[in-house]
């Protein structure tokens, strides 16, 4: 499975990342030997796989209320700055 | 240090307060820790507080918890309210936890004390512990060697004596490779055992909070404890959790082991050996050695990076400076704002999203993502019908023991390989174990591990058991 720059730059892209000239260059190569030792599950003959979950259980709990976190320790978390209850977020655009 | 037994014993019986045992942990670590770099924060005035809290419930005549005054370390990504969780990145230097995960809960309820967190790979990602914002964790068998990782510093500082027991997370082999690295125990349980409620994701199938201790019987005790239905996490099994500890048998008569056929191609001589001897060791213990086909196992470590690596370009989505994380305020548009976000990320941790998300690309989905989720199936489907024929299954725990620090830096393939019997435990949801089996030619623990099925992780402990005390 050939991989090319291109794919780098595109993939970073789309993973929302900024990488450097350099660094797609030592990606591009360490991808292209991952992707190489992938393309041989292409020998594994998959025509009749169903996907299941991981532990092959179905998990519903009961649809009951509960309580939920705090606000403002959510909200502490979340930002730096807090006023009565809200959250001053910087503008982005 | 004592074992984590020996001290609930010797706290809940007076002959030692849960106070002196914590100060001595925090000595051990004022010493040790600058050379092994195994903790990242030290919780001190926190834990001599909650030390004091479980000598006064003595006092009072209040029945004292199973962990009672026992200092265990927890991995930078398990949060413990009010204190940080950072998963070793500059991505989350400052987040501070709003909650505390069950596992935590579960240690404090059995008034364990939560003595700080260890280092580890950014986001769990290594297994090496180099890519450590904090830098890289050594080996306290040989300083000049990598731990392990992703919970290298777990797996230090119980090696080096810090603590008895520590938490670190498991998604390709984190808690065992580091463990067998190091010379101590370390478990991963079955999918679903324990809760992931609180566990800063990586991968969501393949996560799981394992253990890391000087002894197997301290691991049981562990387990029993963190193991068991969470509301707050709807893949943890509702199953009863046995009393491990309960359940070792003096020697292991009508155990079936097997031995997955061609594992050990490939290996250098040193593993090879021991592996051999630990069967042999097994056949003297009462139990039943049985060569089992695994012809798809192979594919387990492609099938490990394509689902582990797409799984975490979404989990880490949230990492955007908005939702969670690093904001760049220098930003001037909302695409730069993104990336500049995101910027904190380390070299394997852009890597490993990368990797994801091309794998997720509509021109790849089919191809490796399907594909691998496709083989992973296969790949259960294996281990499923070994564990018609044999009770557990014993492997090395990685192809090489400990290597040097910076070994591998050129050759990351090198390093996926260091994976290659671990990985398959995630891939199969299965329950594994590491257990020391002394060292190689130059001094380094070899670990064994053993694997079973989901929720029959008392027999993987009993064969580990077993073969510890033959040591």
């Amino acid at each position: 499975m050939e991989i090319t720059k291109k794919d780098v730059e595109l993939a970073a892209k789309l993973a929302k990342m900024r990488v450097s000239e350099e660094e797609v260059s030592i990606y591009q190569e360490q991808l292209e030997a991952l992707f190489k030792w992938v393309a041989e599950l292409a020998a594994v003959n998959t025509d009749a796989v169903k996907l299941t979950n991981v532990n092959h259980c179905a998990h519903m709990r009961p649809d009951v209320a509960s309580s939920n976190l705090a606000q403002a320790a959510e909200l502490r978390g979340a930002f730096d700055e807090e006023q009565d209850q809200c959250a001053k977020v910087k503008k982005v655009l | 240090m004592m074992t984590a037994l020996e001290i609930a014993k010797a706290v809940t019986s007076g002959a030692k307060t849960a106070e002196q045992i914590t100060r001595e942990s925090l000595d051990i670590i004022a010493q040790k820790n600058p050379a092994v770099n195994a903790f990242v924060e030290v919780f001190e005035k926190d834990a001599l507080a909650r030390a004091k809290e479980v000598d006064a419930k003595r006092t009072r005549g209040e029945k004292l918890g199973a962990l009672a005054g026992v200092p265990v370390a927890i991995k930078d990504n398990i949060l413990y309210k009010g204190h940080k969780a950072t998963c070793c990145s500059k991505m989350l230097e400052n987040y501070v936890a709003s909650y505390t995960s069950t596992v935590v809960e579960r240690l404090l309820a059995q008034d364990a004390i939560i003595i700080g967190r260890t280092n580890m790979d950014e986001f769990a990602m290594g297994s090496t512990n180099q890519t450590s914002v904090y830098g890289a964790v050594k080996n306290p068998v040989n300083l000049e060697c990598v731990p392990g990782g992703s919970s290298g510093g777990s797996a230090a500082a119980v090696a080096a004596g810090m603590v008895p027991v520590a938490l670190g997370t498991d998604t390709g082999g984190s808690v065992r490779q580091p463990a067998g690295f190091c010379g101590i125990v370390g478990i991963k349980p079955g999918y679903g055992r324990i809760s992931r409620y609180g566990v800063i994701s990586f991968s969501s199938s393949a996560d799981q909070v394992g253990i890391l201790a000087s002894t197997v019987a301290d691991a049981a005790e562990v387990l029993e404890v963190i193991s068991g239905k969470d509301v707050h996490d709807s893949t943890s099994l509702e199953a009863p959790v046995p009393a491990y500890n309960a359940q070792f048998t003096d020697g292991l008569k009508g155990m079936r082991v097997g031995l997955p056929k061609g594992f050990l191609d490939g290996l250098g001589r040193d593993i090879k050996d021991k592996i051999t001897q630990a069967a042999e060791r097994l056949k003297e213990l009462g139990a039943e050695l049985v060569e089992v086909e695994l012809p798809l196992a192979k594919y387990a470590a492609p099938c490990y990076y394509i689902i582990t690596s797409a799984e975490a370009s979404s989990n880490l989505g949230r990492y955007d400076g908005i939702r969670y994380g690093y904001a760049d305020n220098s930003a001037k548009d909302l695409n730069g704002y993104y990336e500049g976000s995101r910027a904190p990320f380390g070299l394997e941790v852009k890597k490993r999203l990368i990797i994801g998300t091309y794998a997720l690309t509509s021109e790849r989905y089919e191809e490796c993502f399907l594909k691998a989720m496709k083989v992973r199936e296969l790949i259960r489907e294996d281990f499923k019908k070994a564990f018609e024929q044999v009770d557990v299954l014993l492997t090395p725990t990685s192809p090489t023991t400990a290597f040097k620090l910076g070994q591998h830096d050129e050759d990351p393939l090198a390093l996926y390989l260091a994976d290659l019997y671990t990985c398959q435990g995630n891939i199969g949801g299965l329950a594994g174990i590491s257990v020391p089996f002394g060292n190689d030619e130059k001094g380094l623990p070899v670990g064994i591990q053993f694997y079973g099925p989901i929720l029959e992780e008392e027999k993987i402990l009993n064969a580990a058991y077993n073969l510890e005390k033959g040591l």
